[in-house]
């Protein structure tokens, strides 16, 4: 119940006709409860196309779809995680992650058990009352994931969500998602120019290259990941030392520096 | 830039580091106060007033009377006019900042008439408000109004237009309506620069009013000042002064006071 | 926030429209009756009195005459607000000392709206071009010692480690590290007091001066010349407007050839 797709969708930024072409011809469709993630190089557009699921922005030519129905507008069905948090710094994490309840119209007793839950799942009990700016970077992210989760969204939106964190906070943030994903999956459709997150978080993952943005290899993960049972390794590190892990992460590097401009980085 | 001169004109200088140098220097100078004035007369008291005759004024203003009254009611009054005219400034201005903030038409629509009035100091309409509304209250509402009111649209409008996009972003994607978006994301995440503004406003507004009551008035510190002048009464018009700091003082750390307790998240998100 | 920017087209458009309900509004509102000519004049008569005045004298002098001695007394009091406030500040900025004698003073003075300082002015200065002076210097002083302060204390503290190293000594490191890195928020400070020391010239020929355009405006206020006065603002508003574009220009310029955006 919660599909995306992307057919021939090309995005100009800029006046029509002199714009700059920043995603060309985007075939992607990701089904439903499917983790997948998106890796290029900065500027490739990657985030375009999350933006455009978002509903923040528009297709210049084709169509962007999430369960069969073109995205026109932002809204709860598909929640966003974005890297700069994006909290609100005047409500408290209770009423940041209250918000989309209210704005469903639930009654209180209803939005309270969510809310609390929200809370367990993310381990954020004892902070239910502070402010954001009294949190960590990695503690604010929980409670952005928390806020999106608990709408019960159709498919979640993650915007590079641990590329602000340090590396250490963003290896636990990294085991949790993958705990969380495996024993409640959603339709995610995750951004990130990290090639290791990648290939550990996701089911499929899809190579982009730059100038103009365009999708060039989409790898599946996640019948590897289930016949070298990466999931027995409860640790990221166990993980990236298999050589499965190790083969698909030099794959992908090999794939991205092939193109030109990637070279001179 | 502009905000951390706005943050210089309010918060002072750095905080005083060495509260003793701060008494020692103000010990200092009113030593130096009596000195010139009293002990070797170099100050005579047709320019400043002594020590001595300072006191003789505000203890007369104060049992008999100066200018028609005591000086509370000059001060009660001249507050009075300040907090009616700034409160109408930011009941308007506030709300229209917002909006052009928010709507780009909006903006499109209010600017030229803004940008052709808005160099026109305040002070200036003193003279036509006194000729549509006379000497009284109503002359010095408008003209507070009219000074306070450029600040409170301004530093609304500042405000929306410098919202994160994401913080936005995220209230669409949480399916926030239009009226919830207004109240609980947008002015929320304005209220800083709103009250920046409205510390400016504040100041705007004492500045016209002492000017509106030294240019007529029946009542008011500014009066006050008016009628020491034309006495050529040097220790009266210390007091006038002395009374007008200290209200502006006052109503500063009122507004401080409001202002810490509604931004508590970002004053702690700051330091 | 609320979508893109607008065409330039569109709100080219719609800025003319508000002008001119503006003046539409303005002229309804007098060439009706409802507001009385004597409080209102039309637009068409405050535009006639303002070219009449450019030749024909009121309270003594034409309006660029009044301009004219209105603009000298503001450039003595800004110019004057400048030479001692940027240089009081850059020292405050460097030397502790006298930033901790200077601070409590001039924060206690900080809450005298300048105006109020007019019956001393006049007492000490008299209220021919001295007074005044006085009135708009007590109106420019803050920005300029505020911002010359901030400029010279909040130096990126690597650039004054650096001079030290080098064995920099006080003049040199104020007049060669602290000045110059002070120079943006200096001029930021020399706008803002150029627009508040505008202002309080309005207010200090509106209370005290034998000359200016606040005195003749406050003159036509008397004999009722409700254009007059209204001649007065619209003057008053385009010099003011001038000194701000000029300052702006200024600034641009000084920016750009540092290499800082403008």
């Amino acid at each position: 119940m919660g599909s995306i797709s992307f057919s021939h969708v090309d995005k100009i930024f800029g006046p029509q006709g002199s714009g700059v072409k920043a995603l060309d011809n985007i075939n992607l469709d990701i089904a439903d409860r499917e983790f997948v993630a998106i890796v290029g190089p900065s500027g490739c557009g990657k985030t375009t196309c999350l933006r455009m699921v978002a509903g923040f922005e528009a297709a210049s030519a084709g169509e962007v779809k999430v369960n069969g129905k073109t995205v026109t507008a932002p809204g709860p069905d598909r929640a966003v995680v974005f890297q700069q948090f994006a909290l609100f710094p005047w409500k408290t994490v209770r009423e940041n992650i209250d918000l989309g309840l209210r704005n469903k119209n639930l009654p209180l007793a209803e939005r309270d058990g969510l809310i609390s839950s929200a809370l367990k799942l993310m381990s954020l009990e004892s902070h239910a009352d502070a402010f954001p700016h009294q949190l960590s970077g990695g503690m604010q992210q929980r409670v952005a994931i928390a806020r999106a989760y608990v709408l019960d969204p159709e498919v979640l939106l993650m915007d590079e969500p641990f590329g602000a964190l340090d590396a250490q906070t963003r290896v636990v943030m990294q085991e949790e998602l993958v705990r969380l994903a495996r024993r409640n999956p959603r339709t995610v459709l995750f951004i990130t120019h990290a090639v290791e997150e990648a290939v550990y978080l996701a089911d499929r993952v899809a190579i982009m290259t730059r100038r103009p943005g365009r999708i060039k290899e989409v790898l599946d993960i996640r019948s590897i990941r289930e016949a070298e049972g990466w999931d027995r390794h409860p640790k990221i590190e166990d993980v990236m030392d298999l050589e499965s892990f190790v083969h698909l992460r030099t794959h992908i590097w090999k794939t991205l520096r092939e193109e030109k401009d990637f070279q001179h980085v | 830039m502009l905000k951390a001169l706005a943050g210089g004109l309010f918060l002072g200088l750095a905080p005083g580091r060495k509260p003793a140098i701060k008494v020692a220097t103000l010990a200092a100078l009113i030593g130096l106060w009596f000195l010139l004035t009293t002990v070797t007369g170099a100050v005579t008291g047709g320019r400043f007033p002594s020590p001595a005759e300072f006191w003789t004024s505000l203890v007369q203003i104060n049992t008999r009377g100066y200018a028609g009254a005591g000086l509370v009611s000059h001060a009660l009054h001249s507050v009075k006019l300040v907090a009616m005219g700034f409160l109408v400034a930011i009941a308007t201005g506030v709300p229209l900042g917002l909006w052009m903030g928010w709507s780009r038409k909006v903006e499109a629509l209010v600017n030229p008439v803004f940008l052709i009035i808005r160099p026109i100091p305040p002070l200036a309409w003193i003279p036509l408000a006194i000729l549509w509304l006379g000497l009284g209250d109503a002359a010095k509402i408008m003209v507070i109004w009219f000074s306070a009111f450029v600040p409170s649209v301004i530093n609304a409008f500042t405000g929306v237009r410098n919202i994160d996009r994401p913080v936005i972003e995220a209230a669409r994607m949480l399916g926030t309506p239009r009226w919830r978006l207004i109240s609980e994301v947008i002015a929320p995440a304005a209220s800083p620069m709103i009250f920046t503004g409205l510390r400016l406003s504040l100041q705007a507004s004492w500045t016209t009013l002492v000017a509106a009551e030294l240019v007529g008035a029946l009542v008011g510190v500014g009066f006050v000042l008016n009628m020491a002048q034309q006495d050529i009464y040097p220790g009266m018009i210390l007091v006038g002064m002395l009374t007008v700091g200290l209200l502006g003082w006052g109503t500063t750390v009122l507004l401080g006071m409001a202002e810490r307790r509604a931004l508590a998240w970002n004053i702690a998100a700051r330091d | 926030m609320n979508g893109q920017a607008l065409p330039l087209k569109e709100s080219m458009l719609l800025g003319l429209l508000s002008l001119l309900l503006f003046l539409g509004l303005w002229t309804v509102l007098t060439v009706s009756g409802i507001v009385p000519r004597q409080f209102l004049p039309t637009p068409l008569e405050v535009a006639s009195r303002f070219f009449q005045l450019l030749t024909s004298p009121f309270a003594g002098a034409t309006l660029p005459t009044h301009l004219a001695a209105s603009f000298k007394r503001y450039a003595y009091g800004v110019l004057l607000a400048a030479a001692v406030g940027v240089p009081l500040g850059l020292l405050m900025g460097w030397f502790r000392l006298l930033d901790d004698i200077v601070t409590p003073i001039f924060d206690g003075l900080r809450f005298i709206a300048p105006i109020a300082w007019v019956p001393f002015a006049a007492l000490w200065f008299g209220t021919g071009i001295g007074g005044p002076i006085m009135i708009i210097f007590a109106g420019a002083f803050p920005p300029c010692l505020i911002n010359a302060y901030r400029g010279a204390r909040f130096v990126e503290p690597r650039l004054i480690e650096a001079a030290k190293m080098l064995g920099t000594n006080d003049t040199r490191m104020i007049m060669e590290v602290l000045l110059p890195a002070a120079v943006p928020s200096i001029i930021a400070g020399l706008r803002v007091s150029a627009g508040l020391g505008w202002q309080s010239l309005v207010g200090a020929e509106l209370i005290v001066a034998a000359a200016g355009v606040g005195f003749m405006m406050v003159q036509a206020q008397g004999s009722v010349q409700t254009a007059t006065v209204m001649t007065g603002m619209i003057a008053i508003g385009i010099v003011g407007m001038i000194i701000d574009v000029l300052l702006r220009q200024g600034e641009g310029w000084l920016r750009r050839r540092r290499g800082l955006e403008a």
